[in-house]
Parts: structure tokens; sequence; C-alpha cells
């Protein structure tokens, strides 16, 4: 009997306020691809930085070949032979392809500390031709396309002569062409005994590659699943799961009016093509995809924020143009996904930040009166229920929900009658969850048009009249009643599904 | 291949785009002096350009491996006259000119290192941090001389910026030495691939299991103890110890970097370019005492040089 090369027995981890890994177990065998499966968010990515000694899990253990082992740091997951692709790239951009490729074990020339640059860059090329990539190895990383960048942190972790591997969506970026010479790669190094952890979205690729297939959900482990025996509809119910949360469930029927918002054929500079959508007045609709599938840059070319390269975007009928400024003049309203960094200001009071937006309006002369701004800021701070001392409490000591209220808040002082909203509840709680939302069944019910970004399904569902679902910087459907529900979702937002 | 030769269908536009701004500039700014003036291109005033730029040469290039790692060292000026100082004053008090050159260099070592364990270790803002040591080394130089120059320097410190070997002046020397030993660094060592990579991802750079915040630090250290070594050609210039002598001269340095192409981000640096930057500063300093224009009117020149050369980088870049 041959003990798995790698296991991991009921690994936590904890953030403030969030648990990401709640005792999740986990094993890979020598020559064995282990595909990890899993929706944004549900702890892959903090597993697989348990695993490279990027963080320390706060509860449980790893053995390597039945060994408990601690790997506090990247030197120890090397040492115990493990390589990762990560999915944001490790790479370097002004340095050569070779010495990207040996950071950190970078071999000596004559004198210690001297770098061997001519055996660097023998090796790299072999490496680089293993990978049928026909590129100089002088050149400067920088200059690379996003594949070839792939195909060298690929080659990288390769080099490193690895005993276990573990690659985070590592087909993101590559053409079908790479693709196909990745999995040949994968086939080779399987049959040289390498254990493989493979994280991926794609449905095709799991039933492809893998021998077993992992589910995780929400930082706990779903199951396991073997893909010879399971079909892809099994394995979409596994990640989906059945608990949803009704805390926030809708008691209204819509009664859509005008068309408020209408994008038509848009393209942008950040990614997205060729996108369209309608948003009427008194109807909620969703966005939904997976992250990095471009919801985020369709806010910002709606607003003004990035600049639309081709088609249009509507506000009840007008053409919008110009800078973010003119979109708030003609309505519009964008929470952002981030609210630290986009939304608030955080060193300044509840007070100042929640007059921002509406400054213009409250005091049309430009003169601040520190008496209205008062009286508008605690008529806010009442009316959405802000848990905070007082208006000149400093943001950034307020909680995930009430800092929320607060970007809302911000836009109730204009006249603002488009809301998009971008991921609304990141990081929030339940509690706090229900009184976001009943403040957009509020601007609904007045007549406001909202379009939303989440991607937590059960919210799309549970919460939109109608879904638009992106995939790679385009729309891939429109689903609405019945269609409407998170199989439909998942299936049109993961690629091959 | 994406390196294209120049030989292959290249236009005017494309051979505009390939010479980098700083050569442009010191090409122009040669051009023009020679017009005005000529001795200009004389081998006397060209041998006297390159031994005035050679204490600007020590300090640029270590500022170079500074600001590809995401930092600035503002206290550069002022630390070069402190060692200045120190040097004249142990050469004052023990007549021993090896003692001064290592104390000088310690001091600067020592200096360097403090800047660099501030930054790192506690996650201060390097502007800030040597901005502070900036007042410290001033204030320090003042003290130990108490305000006045040390002129009991003896004779045999003059010799290392006045002296010279097969009829080149020592400065040439230091200036070739300094810049063969920072090219290897940065180039041909483990610590110069660092340096690239904390500028350009730190992350990466732990990830792969290197002890970034040493390497970090050494990056500052080496500016402190180049400051050091500079500071013995500065003493030995002005057969002195003067606690004012260098001061601003972060500007010229920093100038000099930003003009040869380094860029404040993403660890995209270029040592050549520091070289040819310092070169530019020296001849456009040069040429305007040449040609009569006021000290004062020579630093806005300075100011102005490096807007044209990070305008030019831009247009090109847009091409």
């Amino acid at each position: 009997m041959t003990l798995p090369i790698l296991e991991l027995r009921s690994i936590s981890k904890y953030f403030p306020g969030i648990t990401a890994l709640d005792k999740v177990s986990f094993d890979v065998y020598s020559g064995e691809v282990h595909m990890l499966l899993g929706e944004n968010g549900a702890g892959k990515s903090t597993l697989m930085k348990v695993l490279c000694g990027a963080y320390q899990a706060d509860g449980g253990e790893i053995l390597h070949q039945g060994q408990r082992v601690n790997i506090h740091n990247p030197s120890d997951a090397r040492a115990l032979g493990i390589a990762v692709i990560f999915q944001e790239f490790s790479l370097v951009p002004y340095l050569n392809i070779a010495q990207n490729i040996f950071l950190g074990r970078e071999y000596s020339g004559l004198l210690p500390g001297t770098l061997d640059h001519a055996r660097m860059h023998k090796e790299a090329k072999h490496w680089l031709k293993k990978l049928s990539l026909d590129i100089d190895t002088h050149t400067l990383v920088h200059t690379l396309g996003v594949a070839q960048q792939q195909m060298v942190e690929i080659a990288k972790a390769l080099s490193q002569n690895a005993k276990i591997l573990v690659m985070d969506e590592p087909t993101a970026a590559l053409s079908d062409r790479e693709t196909t010479l990745l999995f040949e790669m994968i086939r080779k190094l399987q049959s040289a005994g390498v254990a493989i952890i493979y994280i991926s979205h794609r449905m095709s690729e799991v039933f492809i590659l893998g021998d077993r297939i992992t589910v995780l959900r929400d930082g706990k482990q779903v199951g396991s699943a073997d893909p010879k025996t399971t079909t892809p509809d099994e394995l979409v119910k596994m990640l989906v799961g059945r608990s949803v949360d009704m805390a926030y469930a809708r008691d209204f029927q819509s009664s859509p009016g005008r068309v408020a918002l209408k994008l038509s054929n848009l393209c942008s500079e950040n990614g997205i093509e060729d996108i369209s959508l309608e948003v009427r007045e008194g109807e909620i609709v969703g966005l939904a995809g997976l992250v990095g599938a471009g919801r985020t840059e369709v806010a910002r070319a709606t607003f003004g924020v990035d600049k639309v390269s081709s088609g249009t975007v509507e506000i009840f009928g007008k053409n919008r143009t110009g800078e973010p400024f003119h979109s708030v003049d003609m309505g519009l309203a964008l929470i952002p996904e981030s609210r630290k960094t986009e939304g608030l200001a955080l060193i300044r009071s509840v007070e100042e930040n929640i007059i921002l937006s509406g400054l213009k309006k409250i005091f049309p002369s430009s003169w601040i009166n520190n008496k209205k701004a008062q009286q508008v800021s605690e008529d806010l701070i009442r009316k959405l229920r802000i848990a905070t001392p007082s208006g000149k409490q400093s943001t950034q000591l307020l909680s995930g929900g009430n800092q929320q209220k607060i970007v809302i808040g911000k836009w109730l002082t204009t006249d603002s009658k488009i809301f998009i909203f971008d991921e609304p509840t990141r990081g929030i709680d339940v509690g706090a969850k229900a009184e976001i939302f009943a403040l957009i069944y509020k601007l609904v019910q007045d007549g406001a048009a909202v379009l939303m970004i989440s991607s937590e399904l059960s919210e799309i569902v549970n919460v939109c009249d109608k879904a638009y679902v992106m995939r790679e910087g385009k729309i891939s459907g429109l689903l609405e009643k019945d269609a409407l529900n998170e199989e439909n979702i998942l299936k049109l937002g993961m690629t091959d599904a | 291949m994406r390196n294209t030769t120049l030989s292959e269908g290249s236009t005017m536009a494309d051979t505009f785009k390939r010479i980098p701004g700083v050569a442009l500039m010191l090409f122009v700014c040669m051009a023009v002096f020679c017009t005005l003036n000529a001795d200009f291109l004389s081998i006397a005033n060209l041998t006297n350009i390159g031994v005035q730029s050679t204490i600007l040469l020590m300090i640029s290039l270590p500022m170079t491996l500074v600001i590809m790692a995401e930092g600035i060292d503002m206290s550069i000026g002022a630390l070069l006259t402190f060692c200045g100082v120190i040097a004249a004053y142990f050469l004052a008090l023990t007549h021993n000119l090896p003692l001064a050159i290592v104390m000088a260099l310690v001091v600067g070592l020592v200096i360097g290192i403090v800047n660099g364990v501030i930054i790192v270790y506690l996650n201060m803002p390097p502007f800030v941090v040597t901005l502070g040591m900036l007042g410290i080394c001033q204030s320090l130089a003042l003290i130990l001389t108490d305000g006045q120059t040390i002129s009991d320097v003896g004779e045999t410190i003059g010799f290392a910026y006045r002296g010279d070997f097969l009829g080149i002046p020592l400065p040439i020397y230091f200036a070739i030495v300094s810049y063969a030993v920072i090219h290897l660094l940065l180039y041909h060592t483990r610590f110069g691939t660092y340096v690239f990579a904390i500028g350009g991802n730190r992350d990466a750079l732990k990830l792969a299991g290197v002890r970034v915040n040493l390497h970090h630090i050494a990056i500052y250290a080496l500016s402190g103890v180049m400051a050091g070594a500079a500071s013995v050609l500065l003493t030995a210039r002005m057969n002195s110890g003067h606690p004012t002598a260098a001061i601003g001269m972060e500007f010229d340095a920093i100038a000099a970097v930003i003009v040869g192409g380094t860029s404040f981000e993403k660890g995209n640096g270029w040592l050549f370019g520091t070289f040819l930057g310092v070169i530019t500063v020296g001849v456009l300093r040069n040429g305007l005492n040449l040609v009569g224009v006021q000290s004062s009117i020579q630093v806005a020149s300075i100011g102005l040089l490096v807007l044209v050369a990070l305008l030019l980088d831009s247009i090109k870049s847009k091409a």
C-alpha cells in the first residue's frame, strides 16, 4: 500500500471575520492529477498559499509521505519538492526569461554571488523547448504577451524538478494550441511520477485531466468525486450547494417602467466586447459571471471611468459622453467593488463621506454650511440605520456593513435614478446584507433602476428580476424567470461547460 | 524574435524611437555649447568635465539601484558632506590618510544601513526616512566642524583629485572603477538580479525563498558606502572639510538617474543611462559656466533637462 506523497488533514485558516478554510482534508498521490474545484471565494487560493508557505495554517497538519512536516516559508515548500504556478504572475518585468526562471536559485559563476548567465540561458532554453516555445531567453519578460508569460511561469515551475506541482488555472490565458501542449506536458509529468494539484474553472478540463476531483465551497470541503462516474450536472450541484440564505428574499413584484440604462455593443479599452444590455426603472438586473469575466469593467465603462472604444451608453435615451461627473449629472450612481479604496475616504468622518457626492446639490453656492451638513448627514444616518456613535466618527472604525451603507448613502443626496452596485455585499455579515438589500428594494420601489454585479449566485437568483451572465469579457446569456437559477448561471459563466 | 534590427525596413520614426532620450539631450547640449564656445570641445575641457562629474557619478550609480527598488535617497548630498567632513576631521587629528578614508567609508556605510533598516523593517516611506536623515547628516556636519572649514588636512589627500597616472587624472580612474563595480553588481550577481525583482515584483522574490529584506537594506548600504568613497574625492578637491560642501547634490543625482531613463516603477533601470545622465548634467554645468551663465540659473536648467527628458520618453513610448 502506498502513501499519498502529500496529505492535508483538517486544515483551517482564519482571517479577521472570515473562515477561509474550515477543516479541509486533501491528499494527492505520485502520478496523479487531483482537480480542485470551487466558486470564487471557496478557498482554493488560500489552500494553495498554505501549501506553498505563503500562509500558515491555523489548524490541522500536513503530511509528506506519511511524515508530519511544517511549511513555514516558501523555502520549506521547495525543499519538499512543491512548486506552484500562480494565477497572478510571479514574474519580474525587467528581468529576462532565464533570470525569471531561475529567480532565487541562480547558478553561481566563478566567484560566489556572481551569475553563470551561460548556464542559466542554456537550461532555460531547454525548458522552453519542452514547451515548444521558440523565444529568445534574453527577452525581457515585460515585452511578452500574457500567454507567453504564463508559459514562462510554467517553465519556471517545471525547471524546479518538482515532485508536487500545484497549478492555479494555468490555462486561463492560453490559446487552444498552448493548452494542448500543456496537457501533453502534464501527461508526461504524470507518467514520470509527479503529483499534480490542478485548480480549474473549466468543466471540460476537469474531465480530460482529472483522476480525482475535490470540490470546495465557502471554505469547506463539499466532497470528492471520480470523473469517470460523475456527470457535469452532478458536479455543478456540488459546487452550488443547497444552502440558500433567504434572509434577504424580496417580497414585492417589480413593475418595470421606461428603459433607464441601455448599453449597445459597448467595447472598452479594458477588454470588454460587444456588451448590450437594458435596465428599466423599477427593476433589478443582475450581472453575473466569474471574477475576471469583465463585470466591473462594464460598470467602469458605463460610468465613464474607462474609455469606451466603441458602442454607446444611453441614459433615458440620451447618449452619455465625457467624464464620470457628467454621468453623475445625468443621474448615474456607481457603488464600487472596493469600498475602502474607491468608495470612502477612510480617515475622514461619516459626515464628510456621506455628503460628498451631494455637495453640489446641497450647497449650490459652493460655501459649506456646517449646520446644514450635520443636519443632512444625521438625517441619513438615521434613515440608513448606520451604527456610529456620531457623524464625526472616522469611517475606518466602522464595520463593513456600515461602511457600505455610507457609500450607498452618498448617492441618496443626489438625484441619481440609476444605481450600479458592484458586489454590494462583499465581506459583510448576513444581518447587514439584509439591510443593504432592503435599501436597494426601497430604491427600486421608488422607481430607481438597479444593475447589480454579484459573485454570489444565490443573491443574483433571489434578488434580481433578470440577469445577464458574462464570460471572458462578453455577455454569454440572459436569464429570466424560471431560467434564472444557479445551475444556469454556472453553465453560462464557466467556459466549455 | 522581438528585437528587429535597424536594417530591416526601419523608418526615421523607428530610428528616433530606438535612441534613448538622454543620448539625444546630450547630443543637443554638446552641439549647442560647441557652437557657442570653441573651447568646449577641447581635450582639456572634456577631461575637465569628466573629472568634475566623477563625484556625481559615484553617488548617481547607487541612486539608480535605490530608485529601481522603488525608493529614493534624499540624504545622499548631506551624507556626502558629512563623510567629507569626517575624512577631514580625522586627517586634521591624526594626519593618517588610510584611517581618514576608512572612517569616511564606515560612517557612510552605517548611515546607509540605518536608512535601509528603518525603511525595510519599520516599513516607512523612503522619501520621509531619507529626508529626516538629510537633516541629521547636515546637522552632524555643522556640529563636528563648529560651522567652520577644516583646512588642516595636509598635502596627501589633494593628490587624489589633482594627481594623474599615465597622463590621465586620478578621478577618471575612480569613475571607471566605480562604474565597473556597480555594473558587475547589477548585471552579474544575485544581488543585482534581486534589485530588479524588489522593484519589479517583491512578492515573487519572497515566494522564491529569497531573504528579501537583507538585499533591500543592502541597496541603501551601497548608496551610503559609495557616498563615503565619493567624499574622499570631495575633500581632496577642496583640500579641506566644509560643512556645506555637497548640499543639494541629491538633486543632481536624482536628475541624472531620471534623465538616464530609470523609472520609479517596476524595477525598470538602466545603469549606462545614468552614466549618460551624469555626463549630460556635467556638460550642462560646464557649458553654462563657459558661456558665463550664473549658477543660480544652472539649477533651473537642470530642472528643465529632467522635464524635457521625461517628455521625450513619453512621446517616444506613444509614437
